[in-house]
C-alpha cells in the first residue's frame, strides 16, 4: 500500500496522495439489492438507472488527496443504447438461422465496428467522470484502436505471437495516452524488455502449472459427457473432478493475474498527467489472486450474495494501490468544452462483454 | 440554513474551502470560509446530484461553478425548505430502510429461484426446439468426433450382429416421431466406458459393441433404443448446452457485470450438469421408452432389466450407490418405475 504524505522536490513541494475507497460492503449490498428487486419489478427498465447509482457508487466512494470522483451519465442514455444494443442482438438471433452465410457478415460486421465500439465506450465512461469539477476525455481514434486490436494481433500471429508483449504495451499505450484531464495529457512510457520480462516470468509459471494440469487433466478424461442410460460416476470421481479442475482453473487464473497486475503496474506506474504529475501503481500479483480466489468462492457459497462484498474488497485494494505524486495542488486545471454523446457504442460493447480496461 | 464543503469556481478544480447558506427568498449563497462572497444563484436553478449512501452530493451551479459536500441532510433539508422535489429521494429511502432492503431481498430471490427453475429450462426447450437442421447436424457431428477421439474406437462386431440390432432399431423407430428414415444407428467400441448407449441431437443413436454383447434379449435392446429415440426426440441433450450457456448470461445480468467472477463461476455448475442428464430427462425418456415398446408389441420392463445389469458390470456386485446430489436417479428408482409402468400398460 501507498502512504500519503508530502516530500521536498527539486522545484517545489511534492505531495502523494493514495486513492482511497470509502465504500463498504454492506451500504453497497442494500443498493445492489434494491437496483435488483426494481430491475426485474420493472422487467428490465431500471437496469439503466441501476447501472448509473452503481457505477456513481463506485466513482463517488474513491477519493484523491480529499476529493471525490463522480459520475455524470444519464439513464435514459443508457436505456436507449441498451434497447439499441438488444435490438442488434435479436437481429443477430433471428438472422443467424437463415443461413451461415449470414453468420460470416455478422461476424465481418462486428470485426470491422469493433474498433468503434470500443473508442465509444472509452469515450463515454471518460467524459461521464469528473473529478472537482473537471471532466476527464478519451481522444483515442477509431484507426488508433482498430491497429492496436485488429492490425497488430494479426501481425503478432504471423510471428507466432512472439510479439505479442509489445501488442499488450501498445494497447497500454492507447488506453493511457488518449485519456485526458481538464485537456490535460496523461503519458506513459516503458521499455519493451519490461513488458517482456513479466510474459517471460509468466511463461515460466505457466509451463509449472502444465506439469501439475496435464497429469491432472490425463485423469480427468474418463467420464466425457455421458448420455447414456443407467451410468453414473461415483461420488468420489466428481470430486476429485471438481478439485482438479478448479486447482487447474485457479493456477491458469494466478498466472494471468499475474501478467494483468505486472503490466497495469508499468503502465499506470510509468504514467505522467500534463508532464509532471506522476503516477504510481504498485499492485501486488499474489494479494489479488487471493482477493479474486476468496470473492469467488465466497460469492458461490452464498449464491450470488457475497457479491457486493467482493466486489468492494477487490475496489479498495485496487484503489490503495495506486496513487498521485502530485507536483502542486490540483487547482490548475479547466473543464473543457466536450460535447455529450449517446450511450449505444457503449451498451453494445458491453453487451457483447468488450469493456476494456487495464 | 447552511451547509459547509467545498467550492469550484466555473469549470475550474480550483477547491475553495466554503459553505451555502439558503435565505428566505430561495437564493444560495456560497461564501468562503474567509468570509468573501463567492456567488449567489436562485435555488431553483441548482441542480443536486440524487443522494446515494454516503456519498458527497454535488450541487451543479449556473454558469459551471460546482459546490460540493459531505453534509447530505443538509442538503435535504435545503431542497424541503425551498419546497423542491430531491431526485431519487425515493430510492435511497429504499436502500436505507431495512424492512425495504428485506423485501428487495425476498423478491430477488424468489425471482432468481423462478428463474433459475422454471424459466431456463423453459428457454432452453424452446431454443432447443428452434434450432434448426444445419446446426443440429453440425454440434452432432462435432460431438461424435470429440467422442471418437477421446474415448471410443472402431467396433469390432460382426457384420450379422449388427444387422441384428439394426433391424431391432428399426422396428423401433418406425415408431419415433421421425420414423425409420429419421435417425441413424452407429456403433462403436465403448473402451472405458464399457457397455453404454449415446444421442446426438441430429437423431443419431449410437452403441457400444460392450452394450449388444450384454444384451440377452431383444427386448432390452429396444428399449435402450426407445430410451435414447425419445433423448434425440426431446433435443435433451441440446437442451443441456443451451441451459449451461444461459447462466453465465444471468449471472452477468444480475451482477451487472461481466468480469472474472462470471468466468470463474460458469464452469462448476456446467461440469455438475454435463456428468448426467437431469432427473427429469432420464425420467421422460424411459416413459417415451415404454410407449414406444407397447406400440411394437414388445416388453417396455425389459430395459430395466438391462440397466441393472449395466450397474453390474460397471460398478461392481452391488450396483452403483445413490445418486449423487440427486441429479440422477438410481438405477434401482427406474428399474421400479419401468416395472409399474409396464404392469399398468398390460
Amino acid at each position: 500500500m501507498l502512504r500519503t504524505g508530502t516530500t521536498a522536490g527539486g522545484g517545489g513541494t511534492k505531495a502523494l496522495h493514495t486513492l482511497e475507497f470509502r465504500g463498504t460492503g454492506s451500504e453497497f449490498f442494500r443498493i445492489w439489492i434494491v437496483n435488483l428487486a426494481l430491475t426485474i419489478a420493472t422487467l428490465g427498465i431500471y437496469s439503466a438507472w441501476a447501472k448509473v447509482r452503481t457505477t456513481r457508487y463506485f466513482r463517488g466512494n474513491t477519493f484523491l488527496a480529499g476529493h471525490p470522483f463522480d459520475y455524470h451519465a444519464s439513464p435514459i442514455r443508457i436505456l436507449i443504447g441498451r434497447f439499441i444494443a438488444v435490438l442488434v442482438l435479436l437481429g443477430y438471433g433471428v438472422t443467424e438461422r437463415i443461413s451461415p452465410t449470414v453468420v460470416v457478415l455478422w461476424a465481418t460486421l462486428f470485426l470491422f465496428i469493433t474498433p468503434w465500439l470500443l473508442v465509444s465506450s472509452l469515450r463515454f465512461s471518460a467524459r461521464n467522470t469528473s473529478y472537482r469539477n473537471v471532466r476527464l476525455n478519451f481522444v483515442g481514434t477509431i484507426s488508433g484502436a482498430a491497429r492496436v486490436y485488429i492490425l497488430l494481433p494479426v501481425l503478432s500471429l504471423l510471428t507466432l505471437f512472439t510479439t505479442w508483449p509489445l501488442v499488450h504495451r501498445a494497447r497500454d499505450y492507447y488506453y493511457v495516452n488518449n485519456h485526458t484531464f481538464g485537456g490535460k495529457p496523461f503519458r506513459t512510457q516503458f521499455s519493451g524488455w519490461s513488458i517482456y520480462a513479466i510474459y517471460l516470468t509468466a511463461l515460466g509459471l505457466l509451463l509449472g502449472v502444465g506439469i501439475v494440469a496435464g497429469a491432472m487433466i490425463t485423469l480427468m478424461t474418463f467420464p466425457v459427457v455421458r448420455f447414456g442410460p443407467g451410468s453414473q460416476p461415483t461420488a468420489e470421481a466428481i470430486a476429485f473432478l471438481i478439485c482438479a479442475y478448479l486447482t487447474v482453473f485457479f493456477l491458469l487464473a494466478a498466472v494471468r493475474i499475474f501478467v494483468h497486475a505486472m503490466a497495469t503496474n508499468l503502465a499506470i506506474g510509468n504514467a505522467v498527467l500534463d508532464g509532471h504529475h506522476e503516477l504510481r501503481s504498485n499492485l501486488g500479483a499474489m494479494p489479488l489472486a487471493w482477493i479474486i480466489a476468496t470473492n469467488t468462492i465466497l460469492t458461490f457459497l452464498t449464491l450470488g450474495l457475497f457479491y457486493p462484498w467482493a466486489r468492494v474488497r477487490l475496489v479498495r485494494y485496487q484503489a490503495s494501490c495506486v496513487a498521485l505524486l502530485a507536483a502542486s495542488d490540483l487547482d490548475e486545471f479547466t473543464s473543457e468544452v466536450i460535447a455529450t454523446q449517446g450511450a449505444i457504442g457503449e451498451e453494445i460493447a458491453t453487451f457483447f462483454d468488450l469493456g476494456i480496461s487495464l | 440554513m447552511k451547509v459547509s464543503g467545498t467550492y469550484f469556481p466555473s469549470k475550474s478544480s480550483r477547491a475553495i474551502a466554503a459553505h451555502a447558506e439558503l435565505s428566505q427568498d430561495a437564493v444560495l449563497t456560497i461564501t468562503a470560509e474567509d468570509g468573501a462572497i463567492l456567488t449567489a444563484v436562485p435555488f431553483k436553478d441548482v441542480r443536486a446530484s440524487s443522494r446515494l449512501g454516503k456519498l458527497y452530493r454535488c450541487l451543479d451551479l449556473p454558469g459551471g461553478a460546482h459546490f460540493e459536500t459531505s453534509d447530505n441532510d443538509g442538503v435535504d433539508a435545503m431542497f424541503r425548505a425551498a419546497g423542491l422535489l430531491r431526485r431519487g429521494a425515493f430510492i435511497h429511502r429504499l436502500e436505507s430502510s431495512l424492512r425495504w432492503v428485506a423485501v428487495a431481498v425476498l423478491l430477488a430471490t424468489i425471482s432468481a429461484t423462478a428463474i433459475i427453475v422454471y424459466g431456463f429450462p423453459a428457454a432452453a426447450r424452446w431454443l432447443a426446439y428452434e434450432t434448426p437442421r444445419p446446426v443440429l447436424a453440425a454440434i452432432s457431428e462435432q460431438t461424435l468426433s470429440t467422442m471418437d477421439r477421446l474415448s471410443l474406437g472402431p467396433s469390432r462386431l460382426t457384420a450379422t450382429e449388427r444387422a441384428k440390432a439394426k433391424l431391432l432399431f428399426d422396428r423401433v423407430a418406425a415408431v419415433a416421431a421421425n420414423g425409420r428414415n429419421g435417425y441413424r444407428l452407429l456403433f462403436r467400441n465403448g473402451n472405458s466406458l464399457g457397455p453404454n448407449a449415446f444421442s446426438l441431437p441430429d437423431g443419431t443413436i449410437i452403441v457400444t459393441d460392450q452394450l449388444c454383447r450384454l444384451v440377452k434379449r431383444n427386448d432390452e435392446l429396444e428399449g435402450v433404443f426407445g430410451h435414447e429415440l425419445a433423448h434425440a426426440n426431446r433435443r435433451h441433450s441440446l437442451q443441456m448446452v443451451y441451459e449451461d450457456s444461459l447462466i453465465p448470461v444471468a449471472i452477468a445480468l444480475i451482477t451487472g457485470d461481466a468480469s472474472q467472477f462470471t468466468q470463474i463461476a460458469s464452469v462448476l455448475p456446467a461440469m455438475l450438469i454435463q456428468s448426467s442428464y437431469s432427473r427429469g430427462f432420464e425420467l421422460q425418456a424411459d416413459d417415451d421408452s415404454v410407449t414406444m415398446m407397447r406400440h411394437i408389441g414388445a416388453d417396455p420392463s425389459a430395459l430395466g432389466d438391462l440397466l441393472l445389469r449395466m450397474d453390474k458390470t460397471l460398478c461392481g456386485k452391488d450396483g452403483c450407490r445413490p445418486s449423487w446430489l440427486g441429479s440422477h436417479p438410481a438405477t434401482t428408482e427406474r428399474v421400479a418405475r419401468l416395472r409399474t409402468l409396464a404392469n399398468s400398460s398390460r
